[in-house]
């Protein structure tokens, strides 16, 4: 390999870059506006649910019944309504996406010490963005802490004992869940770091096979053929400059999520920056081989697109995890380095993992890191056919 | 003949039977060729001749399927065979700059080719600096490559595929889309660069008036080498006369010579005929009496050019030369009186950059005129002001009696125009573009239907019309984008640059087609060229320069008048012909030009001049073969203008500094 | 012939044009096709549910209601991945991320179980770096010990003599609508529909119009009789076109026949938002269009653009918790108005006079990114 022409290549592809401003600027921007956005858009837990009660009852009980799930963070109370069919029209109009309808008698078949039912109703046509089941799972938490509010109440008179030793007694087995790494399950400390390995796929390979599809389109690519720089030599003249850029906005992303998010980064900074080096040679390594296959930027980007949305988001245990998938979803998710990654970047960043726990990863971006620009040298020819 | 002495050693190219195929469809089939070291090798012939497709693989990026291919004594079958001459080659693919790098500077983007190629620093500043003086780029070293004129980044592609001093150069069509003058440096930068030894070129061409600059040509048709040798022997292959007549009524005459000679053209008010194997006395009886019921007013008879001779050499391979029947394509008859365009004191700024100023001149209905300039003379913006894409900051333009800066709609469908870049919808057929035409100027279904029928017959391509446009050869799509301009049956049509890029044959035929427009339908034709020999063909011609109207008259008064400034044009044959440009310039005898081995000089007193270049020429020891005046081309016209005008600007601008 | 005819034939005409060049660009084509298709299976069949999560356990009490409690831990819910008897190694298979949390039963269990003085603890260490997980995980594994823990106490408290069935209990009577057998690829399948049919409709007019632009037919479309409008329109027409067979085919061919979606409301009415909603899509890409020189720069354009709509619009997070600033700009979101709309119709059943106000926002700021893209427009070439 002659270095003199690699760095020809490479500081003019360089400056064609830097001097298309507005690709040189959204190479930037776009990266840190992904990182907004998915760290407010998938970082929201289900909070702030809209809730409507019909209160049949109308006693001090029944209300604070309802005020129960006003008090917590998971639900809005949107107010009383005063039928279920008024209640049916308003999660019809999405006003609502539950409704909790407390029968009559509510208050004195309580104090009777007899059962009362309510009934919740919980809209499951957004299945996707507000789990339905999800919903049910706060709306029970809240009913069993009031039933056992009611029944510790209960027990502590007839047995004369503490509510706290009625408590006990009403609930023998206590789980205590401890969260290691994310105490307090901020979704962006998790995203944030994942966020690193879906926006480097996402905006590296398409960088990349854009800059190469344009001399295809050019025909100055043809000034490579005609002349005696080797295949190799081509390909790493083109991957450096966008291998440049990957490493800035690996920095870039790091501030966003550390300064901006303040998600934790407990590990090695060496082995992270050592992984992200791979990471940013192998994904730019994807764009080549995709530029290799396809002669139009239109088709470049629609497959770089489809290639890092599947194998960045769906594949690459961000999401989903990796154990579940199964046939041709576990085999993407292992052929392409965005898996290895993510679970590197959440070792380093959140658990303070270091080389010893994480060589595997590491030595699986290296060979990514090897394999796809290999893979573009072997699909690479200067004497075209057709 | 000098030939003997140029051949030294084994062919620098040798190609025997070679084949290529594209999905099966052939491009290049069984060609043969040799160039020897040392020469200036011409590749000639229509789109899809497998011009592209030879050059491509000698230069080592294309492979191909059968035969043998020999380059700079390597036998090239295989990808590492390809690699071991490809430093020693220096290849330009087609399109204008393409291979360069828009945003790069000219100094970064010669400095990348030569790194590329592995050119030492020490070398690399001398050269660049011979090379950027040599095409007088060097003043525009800082500029990014997407600010140059066409000519320019021709210049730079050169240098780009020169910087490391290749001993074979392969140049795919680099005058396409370039001006005369352009043209002209180029050719003499390349005859320089031969001269100072070492170099062979192989050089593609689509303007048949070049190839008389080259030592030998070959003559590429449908994927074989159909004729090669010197332009002078080719032109022999086909023995014949050309005449030259004035008949009036125009059109009648030209339909008459066509039915009974297959190459006819129209140049202005002159017809041109071009018949076979006979004497000039043999050519104008057959003419004349063919012109039976319009007796034409002046008959000459002359020697055939060139161009007459491929013509002749690929009809007998078949290739189609004529245009499809005359039909009703333009307008019904020009309302009566008043200018087709007008345009009066047009002016347009661009910032602080005057682009046109004050231009004037008036089209009659039925009449050709052409505009000719230098690239960024200001010829496209003047047809887009007049085609209401800009408006004027001064001056005013009437198209068809409305004025265009309004550009009211109802004016937008009496006018035709066709842009400088292809720009039909190559993913579209042929059919599906004219009825999209078609509905656009509002149609209806059975008139669109009549209308593309007769539209397709005129343009040749009815045997075409399901095919997509993408797959047809430039001269073809060219057609159909004139038929297209043509659907609405326009009283006036703008035609930028219609045959850039288009072969001999396709442009005859097009040709064909403005004429009968013009005369039959009185169509006013506005168009633009680089190639001077459709120069010819206009009515009427205006020179641009500078974003000014500098002369405007037809053909034959701009030489008439060029003639009587400078003098008759002399075509002297020499050996070592370089040798004796060089000669004949230091002993200050006018500005000689190398045509191929013979050269060109303009002389204001023929005979003294004459026996003053025999002398020069016996003083530096070269047999000079003969002396004659030649007629003046519309190229020489064309460049002693522009020249003339060049170094007024430059005193000027000298005297100001 | 009037004025109208013939400017409806012009419209016409560069309209069956849009949709000819989009029929011949195989690779868009495709991928169009794949949006409609393949994509709605690919995401519907994700789930959000607690799935396998694979655990550990360390039981050093080892009696009859510890492996109890262990053994309701399961499929399909959890995946038992064996005993440790040293929590470090709980700990590092936590930090390899090979189980999800780890369930460590001290050897007291049984016993404060039997007792019912002080609580039978039970320790769920789980990894924090798993949101959904970490959330589900413990409620569910709460809920099973729950259940464990109510049959202990009317045992304990029977023999205290106190009967639990009469203890006051707050019963709950779920009921989920719209929705009722909680098919989680409802909702994926639709929500994708929408986020790619959006892709769909800003892409194609986008790069249609670039091409213009890079091919140079711009020019010879603007020598001709026609207006910047007619352009415009048949770009945003051709689309609405595409976006109609398409959504036809993905609602039909797919969500209805795969995954048995119901349509309780009208289809027709759907049918003429998506219209709209394709409508102002095609004006945004249109206007996207005049921003860029080529190709790539319309392609990143887009991206940065839609990156956002198709985050924050309520398909793939809850619109409600989003902090409301970004509530009130998310509204310019088109794709906000048409989910409300497309689950309103299809799933609640609801019309016009509920969507109202959706389907008007949609069609103002239709009418304000057309506006937009045909003041760039002239603009750039007037």
């Amino acid at each position: 390999m002659n270095l003199v022409r690699v760095a020809a290549l490479a500081r003019k592809e360089w400056r064609e870059i830097v001097r298309d401003r507005k690709l040189f600027g959204l190479a930037f921007v776009l990266p840190a506006m992904l990182m907004l956005v998915f760290a407010y858009g998938s970082g929201q837990s289900l909070e702030h649910v809209p809730l409507a009660v019909v209160d049949h009852d109308r006693t001090d009980t029944s209300r604070r019944f309802a005020e129960r799930f006003g008090n917590t963070v998971y639900f809005d109370l949107a107010g009383y309504v005063d039928s279920e069919r008024e209640a049916a029209a308003r999660l019809a109009r999405g006003d609502v996406r539950v409704v909790v309808v407390v029968p009559e008698e509510f208050e004195r078949r309580l104090v009777a010490g007899r059962s009362a039912a309510i009934q919740t109703w919980i809209d499951g046509s957004f299945s996707n963005s507000t789990p339905p089941r999800t919903l049910q799972g706060y709306v029970e938490a809240i009913t069993a802490a009031a039933t056992a509010e009611l029944q510790a109440g209960a027990v502590a008179r007839r047995l004369g004992v503490s509510v706290e030793r009625a408590l006990t007694l009403l609930n023998p087995i206590r789980v205590e869940v401890r969260y290691l790494y994310n105490p307090q399950l901020r979704t962006v400390w998790s995203v944030g770091p994942s966020m690193l390995m879906f926006i480097l796929m996402f905006v590296a390979p398409l960088l990349m096979a854009l800059g190469v599809v344009r001399e295809k389109e050019s025909g100055s690519i043809l000034n490579v053929h005609s002349s005696t720089v080797t295949r190799a030599e081509f390909l790493v003249g083109k991957l450096l400059p966008n291998v440049a850029i990957g490493c800035a906005n690996t920095v870039l992303l790091w501030l966003l999520a550390v300064g901006w998010f303040g998600a934790p980064f407990h590990g090695s900074l060496l082995l992270f920056a050592a992984a992200s080096l791979l990471y940013v040679i192998a994904t730019p390594g994807i764009g080549l081989v995709i530029s290799l296959l396809v002669d139009s930027q239109t088709t470049a980007m629609i497959i770089s697109v489809v290639v890092a949305t599947l194998v960045g988001s769906q594949y690459s245990g961000m999401y989903i995890p990796v154990e579940s998938l199964s046939g041709p979803g576990w085999l993407i998710a292992h052929v392409f380095p965005a898996m290895y990654f993510n679970d590197l970047v959440q070792g380093v960043f959140l658990k303070g993992m270091g080389a010893a726990e994480l060589w595997r990863e590491l030595c699986a971006l290296a060979l990514f890191a090897a394999a796809f620009p290999g893979l573009a040298w072997l699909l690479f020819h200067k004497r075209r056919r057709a | 003949m000098g030939e003997a002495a140029l051949v030294s050693g084994p062919p620098v190219v040798r190609a025997a039977g070679m084949w290529k195929r594209y999905r099966g469809r052939p491009a290049v089939r069984g060609v043969d060729l040799r160039v020897e070291r040392g020469e200036l090798h011409g590749l000639i012939g229509a789109d899809g001749a497998g011009k592209s497709s030879l050059l491509e693989a000698i230069a080592g990026v294309l492979s191909f399927e059968g035969g043998v291919l020999e380059v700079l004594g390597v036998r090239i079958d295989s990808e590492a065979s390809a690699e071991r001459v490809k430093g020693r080659i220096g290849f330009m693919p087609q399109g204008l700059g393409l291979n360069l790098y828009p945003e790069l500077s000219v100094e970064e983007n010669v400095d990348f080719f030569a790194r590329l190629r592995l050119v030492p620093a020490a070398a690399l500043a001398a050269r660049k600096e011979r090379l950027l003086a040599m095409t007088r780029l060097a003043p525009f070293r800082r500029r990014p490559m997407k600010h140059l004129s066409g000519g320019m980044k021709q210049k730079l592609g050169l240098i780009c595929t020169l910087v490391h001093e290749p001993e074979l150069l392969v140049l795919d069509e680099p005058t396409t889309g370039v001006d005369p003058v352009s043209r002209r440096d180029f050719w003499a930068i390349l005859s320089e660069l031969l001269r100072s030894g070492g170099l062979t070129a192989l050089i593609s061409t689509a303007y048949l008036d070049e190839a008389s600059r080259f030592h030998r040509v070959s003559l590429l048709h449908e994927g074989r080498c159909v004729a090669s040798g010197d332009p002078t022997e080719v032109r022999r292959l086909v023995p014949g006369a050309a005449v030259s007549v004035e008949a009036e009524p125009q059109a009648d005459a030209f339909a008459a010579l066509k039915a009974a000679f297959p190459q006819v053209e129209a140049l202005g008010g002159t017809l041109r005929v071009f018949v076979e194997a006979a004497t000039p006395e043999e050519a104008t009886a057959r003419v004349r009496s063919a012109l039976a019921r319009t007796p034409p007013r002046r008959v000459a008879a002359d020697e055939p050019d060139l161009e007459d001779a491929f013509v002749a050499l690929l009809r007998r391979e078949g290739a189609r030369v004529e245009a499809g029947p005359p039909v009703a394509v333009g307008a019904p008859a020009a309302p009566g009186g008043g200018d087709a365009i007008e345009a009066d004191g047009l002016t347009r700024d661009f910032g602080a950059f005057r682009a046109v100023d004050q231009v004037t001149f008036r089209v009659r209905p039925g009449e050709i005129f052409g505009l000719l300039g230098a690239n960024g003379a200001g010829k496209t913006t003047v047809i887009k002001m007049l085609t209401g894409l800009l408006r004027p900051s001064a001056g005013r333009g009437r198209v068809a009696g409305v004025d265009m800066a309004r550009s009211d709609r109802a004016v937008k469908r009496r006018i035709g125009y066709m842009s400088q870049a292809f720009s039909l919808y190559t993913d579209l057929t042929v059919a599906e573009n004219v009825s999209l035409y078609a509905g656009i100027y509002g149609l209806g279904r059975a008139a669109a239907r009549e209308r593309a029928d007769a539209l397709l017959a005129m343009a040749g391509l009815a045997r075409h019309r399901d095919a997509r446009t993408a797959s047809l050869p430039m001269g073809m799509r060219q057609r159909l984008a004139l038929g297209c301009a043509l659907v609405h049956r326009p009283e006036v049509v703008f035609l930028d640059e219609p045959t850039s890029g288009v072969d001999p044959l396709g442009r005859r035929r097009f040709w064909d087609i403005l004429f009968e427009l013009a005369r039959r339908e009185r169509v006013a034709v506005l168009v633009t060229t680089h190639s001077m020999t459709e120069a010819e063909r206009c009515d009427r011609l205006a020179l641009m320069f500078a974003g000014r109207i500098v002369s405007d008259a037809p053909p034959a008064v701009l030489k008439r008048d060029v003639e009587r400034d400078a003098g008759r044009l002399l075509e002297v044959v020499a050996d070592d012909p370089a040798g004796a440009v060089e000669r004949l310039r230091r002993d200050g005898l006018g500005d000689p030009v190398l045509f191929g081995r013979r050269i060109h000089v303009l002389s204001p007193e023929p005979e003294r001049d004459a026996s003053r270049i025999r002398k020069s020429l016996a003083a530096a020891g070269i047999a000079c073969r003969g002396i004659e005046p030649v007629p003046l081309s519309m190229e020489d016209v064309f460049i002693y203008r522009v020249r003339a005008l060049e170094e007024r600007e430059a005193w000027r601008a000298g005297g100001r500094s | 012939m009037t004025a109208g005819v013939v400017w409806g034939r012009q419209v016409l005409a560069l309209t069956v044009k849009e949709l000819r060049q989009l029929w011949r660009d195989r690779p868009l084509l495709l991928y169009v096709v794949y949006l409609f298709t393949v994509e709605l299976v690919l995401v519907a069949g994700g789930t959000r549910e607690l799935s396998h999560a694979p655990f550990l356990v360390r039981d050093a009490d080892r009696s009859a209601a510890s492996r109890e409690l262990v053994h309701d831990l399961r499929e399909p819910w959890f995946t038992l991945r064996g005993e440790v008897r040293d929590p470090g190694e709980a700990l590092r298979a936590l930090d390899h991320g090979e189980v999800r949390f780890f369930v460590d039963i001290p050897p007291t269990f049984s016993r404060d179980l039997g007792r019912g003085d002080t609580p039978a603890t039970v320790q769920l260490v789980v990894d924090g770096s798993r949101v959904v997980s970490a959330w589900l995980a413990p409620s569910y594994a709460g809920r099973i010990a729950d259940g464990l823990s109510r049959d202990q106490a009317a045992r304990n408290l029977g023999r205290l003599g106190v009967d639990v069935a009469a203890l006051p209990t707050i019963e709950n009577r779920r009921r989920t609508w719209y929705n009722p057998n909680l098919d989680d690829a409802w909702g994926n399948a639709l929500a994708e529909l929408l986020s790619m049919m959006t892709v769909a409709c800003v892409l194609l007019p986008a790069a249609a119009a670039v091409r213009e632009k890079e091919h140079g037919t711009i020019e010879q479309l603007l020598v001709s009789p026609l207006t910047p409008l007619q352009v415009m329109l048949s770009k945003a027409l051709s689309m609405v076109f595409v976006a109609l067979l398409g959504t036809g085919i993905a609602l039909h061919g797919i969500l209805r026949a795969v995954y048995g979606l119901p349509a309780h409301g009208s289809l027709t009415l759907l049918l003429a938002v998506t219209a709209l909603y394709a409508f102002t899509n095609a004006a945004l890409g249109l206007v996207l269009s005049t921003f860029a020189r080529n190709t790539t720069q319309v392609g990143l354009l887009i991206l940065l653009t839609l990156m956002p709509v198709l985050q924050l619009s309520g398909t793939w997070s809850p619109f409600e918790a989003e902090p409301e600033p970004l509530r009130a700009v998310m509204s310019l979101s088109p794709l906000r108005h048409l989910v409300s709309v497309a689950y309103g119709i299809l799933l609640r059943g609801v019309g016009m006079e509920v969507l109202w106000p959706h389907v008007a926002a949609i069609a103002a700021l239709g009418t304000a990114c057309f506006g937009a893209g045909l003041w760039r427009f002239r603009r750039q070439f007037g």
